[in-house]
């Protein structure tokens, strides 16, 4: 095989064929198409597939120069034709083109041009035994079945061909792919589109006995001429699991080496055909969430009094008690227990849960609907300390009578100046919250703490909150 | 074209319910392990800019994200990452600003509207939903405001939950976002979207009215309105490729660096769990087919907005089988008659109202049949004006 045939290709099926296919070289189209399922599959099966590609082509010239068929059809580009012409000869057999076609604008020379047309097209070429008569490829329509069989189809498979032809079909495997069809097609038959053999021609159906015996035939050629391993990867191929389907004029086969696809005839069956194999989702969860969120209140549930936490919108609300949880995040992890002074509907106090389920969480709240809100949003077991701040420390520190490791305060809304102080009497570490009116009014946590008298933790001021230092810390 | 580099491959820490590489997950194809400097030797041999996507690429060792990141930064002067926002911790803020890290996260919207986005139980995807709306508010107070992409499902665009959605996207402009993409969901067979997705009535209300909240928003875009106007006036130069002729065994828009590095199509058509590898040609069978194929067969022969959808993206075709249309025409052809009427009202040219609209489907057509692939826009160009 020299490199220059390469760039050829068997047309599949044999001859005769149809004047006006959809693909004008189905085989090429189907091979260039090729998606492998993964590199180990593709570094495997692609460099067998071009083996299998060069001695296809072997077999079929063999079977030309013995006479069992009357020639074979062959597409090249312009830039093969010399070595493709060399190689009939050498054989002793002679090439004749047939017909042309404008080639994939992806396959052109870099340097043909518009104006040199030749080399933008494909050739397809008759070899056989001189003289060659171009007509025994392309006959007319009352010949087709005799030249079908001359071109070694069944008998079956000949008329069926035919009359396919003249309904003006021009891929075999479209009638097989079609919604109508019944029979599992397999892997030797969905396959022969790539032109590799050992099918050949045109099958009528895909438990075609007499297209079977072919199959053998080319198998045992190929061996005979010294092509064992490359038969053995043929067998291989033929029992393979393939999902092969016609859809729209699209064929599709895949294997689990790979897939390959192609424009084949339209389906004129009447029913839709079957969508791509899909494998099974989960679906229970996910039914059980639409419905109890259904039945929430979205507002409430995105979080209520925004205005009285010195928010400007539920969202901001939201998104700021979010980033705080974030930025302490740390802090969070080394805590076994946190309060939010001045909890209001209980949306931080949620939040961190939702981060830490096994921390110890109290609230206050000053506001008797908002701490009702709370305990709604939180449920009962995790208690809510209603009244003034200095009230609500105070029960909190019966409460929690070896303190709390964190609490969450936003400094403007504690009640008196008496408050913050208490709140670091029960707590080991105070994280100040800025809100929208509070970054606002001051435009950052430091600014924020210099503001109201507040010392922060060197190097820790976040975003949006921030941890006092111990020492100090007292209300402007 | 988009590079979108994927070293854990559709790994991802939630599993949202409509995303669609869960069938990859489920088939159990997500690599494991990923070699790092073939994934560095095929982004030398692209010479692309590139993205950082998944999956979730914050799986991916923060050290060998480091070096994807400074590789972007130093050839291209930065990097796109696609992210669900939920593992981003306070030292990538830095990586971010260091490397210039375009952030894209992906959020339905706060607390229980993001709930699709699901992570395995409530409190969990709660959780979840919180960090990303944490990173979203740290991101734009650092100055690096994200993209975000929505994807319109019944936890956030049913008709009683249209207006929190609204105004929280108000609010996201109002903390600095700028760019929205606004994604209709992935139907599956299996259940409409498990219950999740919006008729395409709802679809086609919802997007009615964020289009017209567009109008009202001072500083966010919707990318999709303006991208159908670009379509409909024949200028796809910048549109995304949902309006392409995209082939799903070689997407051009899309081309993935797997975790050794081999080159993979964009996922959105794995439908049978193996991420294929990037046939050997380019080719155009769908829109071939769509073109002559009745509308009541899948396909979209006779649309006058051909040219502008081509049956949109193949990954939402109808049953999941990418040679049919997209399953949610009727929300793109409402949208798109819209837009159209828009445009004839202002005196603007649409080419779904052009003389020349067939002559340029049958150039278009001749283009694909050989492989080819011109812009629409090239197209107008040589014919003259539409």
């Amino acid at each position: 095989m020299t490199a220059a045939l390469l760039t050829c290709s068997l047309t599949w099926p044999r001859p005769p064929l149809a004047a006006t296919p959809r693909e004008a070289d189905i085989a090429k189209a189907a091979a260039q198409r090729i998606s492998f399922s993964g590199p180990q599959t593709r570094a495997l099966w692609q460099p067998r597939l071009e083996r299998l590609g060069e001695v296809a082509l072997a077999i079929e010239l063999e079977m030309v120069r013995r006479k069992r068929i009357p020639a074979a059809v062959l597409w090249t580009g312009h830039d093969g034709i010399g070595a493709l012409t060399e190689r009939a000869r050498s054989i002793g057999l002679d090439a004749k083109p047939i017909k042309a076609s404008l080639g994939y604008a992806a396959d052109w020379p870099l340097e043909a041009s518009i104006d040199d047309p030749k080399r933008l097209l494909d050739y397809a070429f008759l070899i056989g035994a001189a003289p060659l008569d171009a007509s025994i490829a392309e006959p007319a329509a009352d010949g087709l079945e005799q030249a079908a069989i001359r071109f070694g189809y069944p008998p079956c498979c000949a008329k069926s061909w035919a009359d396919y032809l003249r309904q003006g079909g021009s891929d075999p495997l479209a009638r097989l792919l079609a919604r109508g069809h019944k029979t599992a097609v397999p892997a030797y038959v969905a396959l022969a589109v790539l032109g590799l053999g050992p099918i050949r021609h045109g099958p009528c159906a895909a438990d075609c006995s007499a297209t079977r015996d072919q199959s053998r035939a080319f198998l045992n050629l190929g061996r005979e001429l010294g092509f064992a391993e490359e038969m053995s990867w043929l067998d291989e191929i033929a029992d393979w699991p393939v999902v092969a389907s016609l859809v729209n004029g699209i064929a599709e086969v895949t294997t689990a080496a790979f897939r390959c696809t192609w424009l084949s005839d339209e389906d004129t069956s009447p029913r839709h055909g079957t969508a791509a194999t899909r494998p099974a989702k989960r679906v229970g969860a996910a039914a059980a969430t639409v419905k109890s969120a259904d039945s929430a209140d979205i507002l409430t549930e995105l979080g209520v009094g925004f205005e009285a936490a010195g928010f400007e919108n539920p969202f901001a609300m939201r998104s700021r008690f979010s980033t705080v949880v974030w930025e302490q995040t740390a802090a969070l992890r080394r805590a076994a227990s946190a309060v939010h002074v001045g909890c209001g509907d209980g949306l931080l106090l949620e939040l961190i849960s939702q981060t830490k389920p096994r921390l110890r969480l109290y609230g206050t709240e000053q506001d008797a609907a908002a701490a009702g809100a709370s305990r709604r949003r939180l449920g009962a077991s995790l208690p809510v300390l209603s009244g003034p701040s200095i009230e609500a420390l105070a029960a909190l520190s019966r409460l929690a009578p070896d303190g709390i490791d964190l609490a969450f305060v936003d400094p403007e809304r504690l009640d008196c100046r008496e408050a913050l102080a208490a709140v670091r009497a029960i707590a080991r570490s105070v994280i100040v919250i800025g809100t929208d009116r509070s970054l606002h009014r001051h435009k950052d946590m430091d600014t924020l703490a210099v503001t109201m008298g507040l010392a922060l933790l060197p190097g820790r001021a976040g975003r949006v909150s921030a941890a006092l230092s111990a020492p100090s810390g007292r209300p402007h | 074209m988009t590079v979108e580099v994927r070293p854990l491959g559709d790994k991802c820490n939630i599993k949202c319910r409509y995303c669609y590489q869960e069938g990859i997950r489920t088939a159990g194809n997500v690599p494991t392990r990923y070699d790092l400097d073939a994934i560095i030797a095929t982004l030398d041999k692209l010479a692309e800019p590139f993205s950082l996507f998944g999956g979730e690429i914050m799986l991916t060792r923060r050290s060998d994200l480091e070096r994807l990141m400074q590789l972007g930064f130093d050839r291209y002067g930065g990097v796109g990452m696609q992210t669900n926002g939920t593992l981003i911790e306070e030292r990538d803020i830095e990586l971010f600003r260091k490397y210039h890290v375009r952030i894209g996260i992906s959020i339905d919207g706060p607390g229980p509207l993001n709930d699709a986005r699901w992570a395995g139980n409530l409190p969990a995807t709660r959780r979840a939903t919180a960090r990303i709306e944490a990173a979203i508010e740290t991101l734009c107070r650092e100055g690096m405001p994200p993209n975000v992409i929505v994807t319109l499902n019944r936890m956030n665009a049913a008709p009683d939950r249209l207006n929190v959605l609204c105004a929280w996207i108000g609010f996201l402009g109002g903390i600095g976002v700028r760019k929205l993409r606004l994604h209709l969901l992935e139907q599956d067979e299996t259940e409409a979207g498990e219950g999740l997705a919006l008729t395409a009535q709802e679809n086609l209300v919802a997007l009615r009215r964020l289009k017209r909240f567009e109008q009202e928003l001072p500083s966010v875009q919707f990318d999709i309105f303006a991208e159908m106007a670009a379509m409909l006036g024949g200028d796809d130069a910048q549109t995304s490729c949902v309006f392409h002729a995209c082939d799903p065994y070689a997407t051009r828009a899309v081309v993935g660096v797997e975790s050794d590095g081999r080159l993979g199509n964009c996922g959105r058509t794995n439908k049978d769990g193996v991420t294929h590898m990037r046939a050997g040609r380019e080719a155009f069978e769908r829109q071939l087919s769509l073109y002559r194929t009745p509308q009541a067969d899948g396909g979209c022969q006779g649309c006058r907005f051909f040219l502008a959808c081509k049956g949109n993206c193949p990954g939402t075709a109808i049953g999941g089988d990418w040679r049919m249309r997209s399953i949610d025409c009727p929300v793109w052809f409402g949208l798109f008659e819209d837009i159209e009427t828009e445009l004839l009202a202002n005196g603007e040219t649409a080419i779904s109202r052009s003389e020349r609209r067939s002559d340029l489907e049958a150039k278009m057509i001749a283009a694909w049949s050989i492989g080819d692939n011109p812009t629409l826009h090239s197209l107008i160009k040589q014919a003259g004006t539409p």
